[in-house]
């Protein structure tokens, strides 16, 4: 079964994440950081990350790079969801290596229209 | 201009920062300002860290902070800010929550959660700030900030907020620093989040985690 992990370290965006991407049928694993998110990477296989920017201890950007660097982890993808609506943000967002960007509050559909093309499947077909 | 020791010398922890100590002696303030631009890395935090026996040192390490790349130099400068506190250092990390650099804001907003009192006066200019990203950053301050008035603070922010992250932003932590004496203020904003999915989960979400505690309690 696709996973997909969710990094917020906002709890009500982790819950409200993982409800929308369970509705679909997909299983989510949760990190409330950059740093738990990669030794979360490390210990599981997941088919997609949602990462938030701005977190404690590792940020999204810094994340992402880390994640792009390791061979195991690199072909994930991954949609960079955050507050900062400007071109220079989603550029960032970009230039470090997400596939997506969505800017918060998140459009329920417009999150689930996007994961379910990206893992391919509808919830129907699991 | 007499310079104030602050603090115990610190040894250096590296053959090119014990040279640059000079033997025995305690580098001098001068020396260290110089080594704070030093090609070398490990110099530079080397002295960054030597630099919080210095109170005058703050302008110098706000400067070279703006221009580095090294992560270690930037946690070293940090940590001698942490060190020296003061309004000097609470106004110019506030100043840094709009760098572009993701890092450098996290780390202001984890030092600002440690200094309630010095932050203090400043968290209501920043709750009114006209950029919402700012507004959001001083809500990440309350959200670990050991000061009485933080709870009133959020409070405000859900009366009186009408963008739509901010006003998420203060509901996420209500979750887990809400009380039930807040539940009227709470449900009173059911209407205005109605239109907004987020904001509408995570009211109920909030409310729901309040009343199990109080239930439980």
């Amino acid at each position: 079964m696709k996973q997909v992990l969710i990094v917020d370290d906002a709890v009500t965006v982790r819950l409200y994440h993982r409800h929308l991407i369970t509705e679909l049928g997909y299983p989510t694993s949760e990190a409330e950081n950059g740093v738990e998110a990669l030794e979360k990477a490390m210990q599981a296989s997941f088919a997609l990350m949602l990462v938030d920017v701005n977190m404690p201890k590792m940020d999204g950007y810094r994340f992402i790079e880390e994640v792009r660097k390791n061979p195991d982890l690199q072909s994930i993808p991954i949609i960079m969801i955050s507050t900062e609506s400007e071109a220079k943000d989603i550029q960032k967002a970009y230039s470090v290596g997400a596939n997506f960007y969505l800017i918060k509050p998140t459009d329920p559909k417009r999150l689930q229209d996007l994961v379910t093309l990206i893992l391919g499947q509808s919830k129907q077909e699991i | 201009m007499a310079l104030k020791r602050v603090q115990t010398h610190v040894q250096p922890t590296s053959v090119a920062t014990a040279d640059a100590a000079q033997g025995d002696q305690a580098p001098d303030w001068q020396t260290l300002i110089a080594h704070l631009q030093d090609p070398q890395a490990h110099t530079r935090r080397w002295a960054a860290r030597e630099l919080a026996n210095f109170v005058h040192s703050v302008p110098h390490l706000f400067t070279q902070l703006d221009r580095e790349t090294d992560l270690k130099v930037q946690e070293a400068i940090f940590c001698s800010l942490q060190s020296l506190g003061g309004p000097q250092v609470v106004e110019g990390l506030i100043a840094r929550l709009n760098s572009d650099d993701a890092g450098i804001r996290n780390t202001v907003i984890e030092i600002l959660q440690t200094l309630p009192e010095e932050v203090a006066p400043h968290i209501q200019d920043l709750l009114a700030h006209t950029n919402p990203d700012i507004r959001i950053f001083a809500i990440d301050i309350l959200q670990l900030l050991a000061h009485p008035c933080a709870p009133e603070w959020l409070l405000h922010v859900l009366a009186q907020e009408q963008h739509p992250n901010v006003l998420g932003t203060a509901i996420d932590r209500l979750l887990e620093l809400g009380t039930p004496e807040m539940l009227p203020q709470l449900n009173a904003l059911q209407a205005r989040v109605a239109q907004t999915p987020y904001l509408k989960f995570a009211l109920d979400a909030a409310i729901q985690r309040i009343e199990d505690t109080s239930n439980a309690g």
